[in-house]
């Protein structure tokens, strides 16, 4: 039973669907997609393709400004198995963006006593694979 | 409400096997051992369950978990289903077998969980477990254990309320003090505040003794219409009311980290069972962390909203307190098998309300509550049980 096979050792990745495709597109240039909504106005996080608000499919993609947030935060100790045994301690956070969608991402760097709630944060996205990179979070130097 | 299930269906048998560290025996095994103790309790013969719920055993490779028990102890059920809402599972099964028995779909369901993630998970379970239930785009690639939805929670409740570690860890004090008086339990020696705050942070604000246990194990129930029930027993349990709420699957959707739908599921079940928080004598809290039972005594009703923390320090969820609460020593200190831990929580409640309890038995318990919740509080399932008398 302590046998570590290849897979576990492998971080989850995403795999982009027809919902997300674009989202993970953006994100390799840089750009954090959210949908805005022409008929009622929501402005939404994850991708999908009718408005969670109002059903519409009338939904423009604009990027985000990058700013937001932390609305709660956990630094974690123990890793969630093999593949995030060198990472911990890392800190997840609760961003929530400036257009007003919160998301979930991780905090670039180790500065955990810098952290508190409401203080703001800004978008880095980091390269973990060819065709991903994932919009991370570092502190907002005042 | 137009359809009540109140005082139709009874619980007659429950029954568990082995918990804490059970090595070499197999989820269908131990499950199975679970029947047919709760049979045994029912005075009934297996051939009377015409209907099976069950949720998944992580470290089983069935898929239908509740159709390889039913071959595993030889049955055919014109009803089966295997559940899957998380920590959740046992509260929606129950209600679902209620619901079944009510509408005619099944006469006696068996209700039965087990795993053993303690010692039977291969190092690829053990990841599945861990990780799968979170999303794998939008979660999982910044390392979210499920345990980091319910710390992020906590920790904002912190921020809002001023609710204090050592507020979480007489938490684990308290059940820890219950799990002594309980004969199987997996740990009860006692522990103080101090040992839950110098234990090793996990996902902070919480540490190990905040978290629950790893176990194996497993549990039956047995439910019937309340027609049939006196057959099996002298004190059958009633469900008085059943209610769920399913209000986000994304941590970051939930909409208020530090209210649930709990007060949701809570408020449809009393609803049904024409009772409040004030009238219930005894529960049992799916206690994945120690700030999850604080939340929970908020959103069921038991103290106001931002005040559980000085509610526990006051002993209002111990003997002589308001709420009794887990005194079997829930998932912190009695067994923590996964999918099936919530399912002692109504073993427990049930054997308070049967008056069986012995040293560790509530007063005068008439009325019980379980609920169960899973998935950073994404899904939410209360029960109200009750003796004939409430019935
Ligand atoms: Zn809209």
């Amino acid at each position: 039973m302590n046998k570590t096979s290849k897979d576990s050792l492998e971080k989850p990745l995403p795999t982009p669907d027809g919902d997300s495709q674009v989202f993970w597109d953006g994100l390799k240039k840089g750009e954090l997609l959210l949908q805005h909504c022409d008929d009622c106005g929501h402005v939404q996080y994850y991708q999908q393709r009718i408005c969670r608000q109002c059903q519409s499919v009338n939904l423009q993609h604009k990027a985000a400004s990058g700013r937001g947030t932390i609305h709660s935060f956990s630094v974690v100790y123990r890793a969630p198995g093999p593949a995030f045994k060198e990472d911990v301690p890392y800190a997840v956070l609760l961003i929530d963006l400036e257009e007003g969608p919160r998301m979930i991402s991780s905090l670039v760097g180790k500065d955990f006593n810098a952290l508190d709630f409401d203080i703001p944060v800004k978008l880095k996205t980091i390269r973990v694979a060819d065709e991903i990179c994932l919009p991370c979070f570092e502190l907002t130097i005042s | 409400m137009a359809n009540s299930l109140r005082g139709k269906v009874a619980i007659v048998g429950v029954g568990q096997s082995p918990t804490g560290r059970v090595p070499g025996r197999s989820p269908l095994d131990l499950t199975a051992e679970a029947t047919l103790n709760a049979l045994a309790d029912a005075n009934m013969e297996k051939a009377e369950i015409d209907g099976v719920l069950t949720g998944n055993a992580f470290a089983s490779s069935f898929h239908r978990f509740s159709v390889a028990l039913s071959e595993y102890l030889n049955i055919q059920p014109s009803y089966s289903n295997t559940l899957q809402v998380s920590g959740a599972t046992a509260g929606a099964a129950v209600n679902t077998a209620a619901a079944a028995i009510h509408s005619g779909l099944a006469d006696t369901v068996l209700v039965a969980c087990g795993d053993s993630l303690l010692t039977g998970m291969t190092p690829d379970m053990a990841m599945r477990a861990m990780t799968e239930s979170r999303d794998q785009q939008y979660e999982m690639p910044f390392g979210i254990p499920v345990a980091n939805t319910f710390a992020m929670t906590a920790h904002r409740h912190m921020k809002e309320y001023g609710t204090t570690s050592e507020q979480m860890a007489q938490v684990a004090v308290t059940f820890r003090e219950h799990a002594s008086r309980t004969p199987g339990a997996q740990k009860t020696e006692l522990i103080t505040v101090d040992d839950v705050i110098n234990s090793k942070m996990v996902s902070s604000p919480y540490r190990k003794l905040d978290c629950s246990l790893i176990s194996d194990g497993a549990a039956a129930l047995i439910l019937t219409s309340a027609e049939r029930a006196l057959d099996y027993t002298e004190t059958p349990i009633y469900i008085l009311g059943g209610g769920e709420y399913y209000s986000h699957e994304h941590i970051f959707l939930m909409p208020e980290l530090t209210q649930t739908g709990a007060v949701n599921s809570a408020q449809k079940a009393y609803e049904m069972a024409g009772v409040t928080a004030a009238d219930i004598d005894v529960a049992g809290i799916y206690d994945c962390f120690t700030g999850t039972v604080l939340m929970m005594l908020e959103d069921l009703g038991f103290c106001k909203k931002g005040e559980s923390g000085s509610f526990v320090e006051d002993g209002q969820m111990t003997y002589g307190g308001q709420i009794p609460t887990n005194t079997h020593g829930g998932m912190l200190s009695y067994a923590h098998p996964g999918i099936p831990a919530a399912w002692f929580h109504f073993v427990e409640v049930v054997r308070q309300l049967r008056s069986s309890c012995g040293e560790r038995q509530v007063d005068n318990a008439e009325l019980g509550i379980v609920h169960t919740l899973g998935a950073g509080f994404s899904t939410q399932a209360t029960t109200i049980l009750g003796t004939q008398s409430t019935r």
